[in-house]
């Protein structure tokens, strides 16, 4: 699955196409499970599934679900679950946010345990916590450290390393 | 004695060397050995850590597809100086990010091999998985130049050998000056050994300096030197006692050995001075012993035939009677041969074959003893042959004292009777005179009878030489002599060229002279006489087997148209005085044909006659061709 990323990561050098980004965008949403550490009280019991929720319309159009097919987060089976709106999401690690969603809400969702990573790039401005933008044809991500750690999670400083930090 | 040259101080300075260098060398080695391995597994240690740190922090680099970050952290490895290169690798082996940022790619490896550290000539390279948990999501590659690290081991090297080398110094001066504590007194030891053994000086004594074991061996050795001291002269002391004996006993010995070898000598000398082969041999017949004699006859000198088997040395003895003779004595017999013919030699002797027995009886060896007889046998052959010629000649005495009566009594009878005759017809003239012819003729006849015989008796003991005989020219000859004759007769000699013999001349012309005077006489009128001559045929041989020698003869053949004879008195015409007709009818004195068989028989040739009543008479001999190389008279036959 990964080696599929790194293909299509050098692929975006040459056209960068909107369904192509939104590939390394999938693949990233599953790498950041690995860089992030959530509280043990995010899961129900041992076995619990990892969940990756899509909120508002898919952009990956189930190629998420190929990139975690028989991969495993600390031993947990990975699910993808599609939500229409807020209240629908019930057990969810990360959240992939496609829609305009007012501050307060998402700082609600941060106060649950949720990784929230969003499309824009002023995302993590705006309380989430992972923003893509696109810089020199090249996908990369702002970190909101502060909301992570109100949500109780940890952010590897490798994952740190690679973004641009705001502390806000 | 100078210290520097005794192997026993060089030997221990050898050994004291040897055993320092060995240690020295096996503990050296073992520290190097050591620090090699040792240095070997701390670097390839160190390079694992800093790959695994490297590693971990690059996680996320491939994870997020951050080349500047991943090349910002490898430059991080400048602060390590032996690093020389380094490499990330992502899933798919493609390069991701170098240190140096700008590297020549022989630097690199062409392939990602393996997950290992290993050492290559000069480097220690290493390949760490980057994982993200357990995914693997790509591979670092470390290179570290190990030079100056081996350049520090060299070092260490160079130090344990300068080391190695101080010590082994050390060691062989030291060595040098505790040996002689030991050395000195064994060489003290060993020079006092060989003085005495040099000089057989048994006095000699060595000083004893310390009271180890040293000691105790110097003292032992002069103990054992007073011990042999003491007993050298014990031993002298008998010595010069057993000599005296020897000497007093050997005197004893030559003097009974000389008169032993006098008495063996003399045994000897009359030994070799007998005129007799005197031999022993053994059961193998080998030669134990000969004499002088013996020796000569072999034509070989005794020391070549003493030891040597008989048959060796004369092997022409082999199957001949005289081994089966020594055989028969070796086997216990006491042989005598008196007579036995030598071949080679033409000798005679007189063997003894004499067992001769070993102490417990048995035979073992046979003594010959041969006397030369040769002489002896001879004169016995010489005597035998007179002996014989003695008969013959009895044997012609006889026959001329049987032919003195009867055909001189003849003649004799005649003049006795006619005497008488004359006396009582004394005067009748006429008859008288008659009487008187008659008497004369008588006498005359008797005259010619007594000249034959004298001439047959010559022909007995003749000396007269051998020489090459002209035949054709003595009949020639013979026809002169006797022209009146062949003219009244009107007798025709037909003769071929005949060849050359070897004869006495007088005596072959008296032999045609009596065939031709014989053919002429017993031929009533015109005699036709043929001389022939032919090879002797094998045929002849047989024949007249009376031929005896065994030269080349010829074959003369003498005919006549004679008057002839029966064949049955062959044989008896050439007696003395026989006469197969009267004397009236044909003259003669009856001794012609005796007279040519006795010259025939000188010429060891043989006559003999062949006739028929109507057929003339065929009279052949033989005679040798040409001179030949034989001494013998050549022989002749005749034959009628």
């Amino acid at each position: 699955m990964l080696l599929l990323a790194f293909c299509f990561a050098s692929f975006l050098c040459r056209a960068q196409t909107p369904s192509t980004a939104s590939q390394v965008k999938a693949v990233f949403l599953f790498n950041f499970a690995h860089f992030v550490t959530w509280p043990p009280s995010s899961f129900t019991a041992s076995s619990s599934p990892f969940v990756i929720g899509i909120l508002g319309t898919d952009p990956f159009e189930a190629y998420l679900e190929k990139v975690i097919e028989g991969e495993r987060i600390e031993g947990r089976p990975i699910l993808v679950q599609h939500f229409k709106d807020i209240p629908d999401i019930k057990q969810c690690h990360i959240l992939f946010i496609n829609r305009d969603s007012p501050p307060e809400t998402i700082q609600q969702l941060n106060q649950r345990g949720i990784l929230t990573v969003g499309d824009r790039s002023s995302f993590a401005k705006e309380g989430g916590m992972i923003g893509f933008s696109l810089e020199n044809n090249k996908i990369r991500f702002q970190i909101n450290a502060k909301t992570a750690k109100v949500a109780n999670l940890q952010i590897s400083s490798k994952l740190l390393r690679l973004a641009d930090v705001i502390e806000k | 004695m100078k210290p520097s040259s005794s192997s026993i101080q060089i030997k221990l300075i050898r050994l004291i060397l040897t055993i320092c260098g060995l240690v020295l060398l096996v503990a050296c080695g073992s520290f190097l050995l050591y620090e090699y391995f040792t240095f070997r597994n701390i670097a390839k240690r160190e390079l694992n850590t800093l790959g695994q740190v490297t590693a971990y922090n690059l996680t996320s680099s491939l994870a997020f597809d951050d080349r500047s970050d991943a090349t910002d952290l490898l430059q991080a490895l400048r602060s390590q100086k032996d690093i020389v290169a380094a490499a990330l690798f992502d899933s798919s082996g493609n390069l991701f990010a170098t240190y140096p940022q700008k590297i020549s790619p022989n630097l690199l490896p062409a392939a990602i091999k393996g997950q290992s550290y290993f050492f290559t000539s000069n480097f220690l390279e290493g390949y760490e998985p980057v994982l993200m948990d357990t995914k693997q999501l790509g591979t670092l590659y470390l290179k570290s130049d190990m030079r100056p690290a081996f350049s520090r081991l060299l070092l260490y090297g160079g130090i344990a050998s300068l080391f190695f080398l101080l010590v082994f110094l050390l060691t062989y001066l030291l060595s040098r000056k505790l040996q002689r504590s030991i050395t000195r007194p064994i060489l003290h030891l060993a020079g006092k050994a060989k003085l005495v053994s040099e000089k057989k000086d048994y006095s000699v004594r060595a000083e004893t300096k310390s009271d180890d074991e040293l000691g105790t061996l110097t003292d032992a050795f002069n103990q054992m030197l007073t011990q042999i001291e003491s007993q050298n002269r014990e031993i002298q002391a008998l010595n010069s006692n057993l000599e005296e004996k020897i000497d007093r006993r050997t005197a004893e010995l030559q003097q009974a050995n000389g008169a032993l070898k006098e008495q063996n000598e003399l045994i000897q000398t009359i030994i070799d001075s007998s005129i007799d082969v005197i031999a022993v041999l053994d059961k193998e017949l080998t030669i134990l012993t000969l004499n002088k004699y013996a020796a000569d006859f072999l034509q070989h000198s005794s020391e070549n035939l003493i030891g040597k088997r008989l048959l060796q040395v004369v092997p022409e003895l082999a199957g001949k009677t005289f081994v089966a003779n020594l055989q028969q004595a070796l086997n216990g017999e006491f042989i005598h041969v008196e007579a036995y013919h030598v071949q080679l030699a033409d000798a005679f002797f007189e063997n003894f074959f004499i067992p001769l027995r070993d102490q417990e009886g048995v035979v073992d060896r046979v003594l010959l003893i041969a006397h030369d007889v040769t002489g002896i046998m001879r004169a016995n052959a010489k005597l035998q042959l007179l002996n014989t010629e003695l008969e013959k000649s009895n044997h012609d005495l006889e026959q001329f004292a049987y032919v003195a009566s009867h055909d001189l009594q003849e003649p004799l009878r005649k003049i006795t009777t006619y005497a008488d005759l004359c006396e009582h017809k004394i005067d009748n003239p006429e008859l008288r005179t008659r009487y008187l012819q008659k008497i004369a003729s008588s006498a005359r006849r008797m005259t010619d009878l007594i000249k034959a015989v004298l001439n047959y008796s010559r022909l007995s003991r003749t000396d007269a030489e051998f020489t090459e005989v002209n035949l054709n020219f003595i009949i020639d000859q013979l026809e002169t002599d006797l022209e009146l004759t062949i003219t009244e007769k009107d007798a025709v000699i037909k003769k071929e060229v005949l060849p050359a013999v070897r004869g006495i001349p007088l005596q072959i012309s008296q032999l045609f002279l009596n065939l031709l005077t014989n053919a002429l006489k017993f031929t009533e009128k015109a005699p036709l006489i043929t001389i022939g001559a032919r090879p002797l045929t094998p045929e002849d041989r047989q024949i007249t087997n009376l031929l005896k020698g065994d030269g080349e003869y010829l074959k003369i053949e003498f005919s006549d148209n004679g008057i002839g004879f029966d064949q049955t008195y062959a044989d008896k015409i050439f007696y003395i005085f026989q006469r197969l007709h009267t004397g009236d009818q044909f003259g003669g004195t009856g001794i012609g044909l005796a007279l040519c068989k006795k010259i025939v028989e000188n010429h060891q040739g043989a006559i003999t006659v062949k006739s028929e009543k109507v057929k003339a008479p065929l009279f052949l001999f033989t005679s040798q061709l040409t001179p030949g190389s034989r001494k013998q008279p050549v022989p002749s036959w005749i034959e009628r």
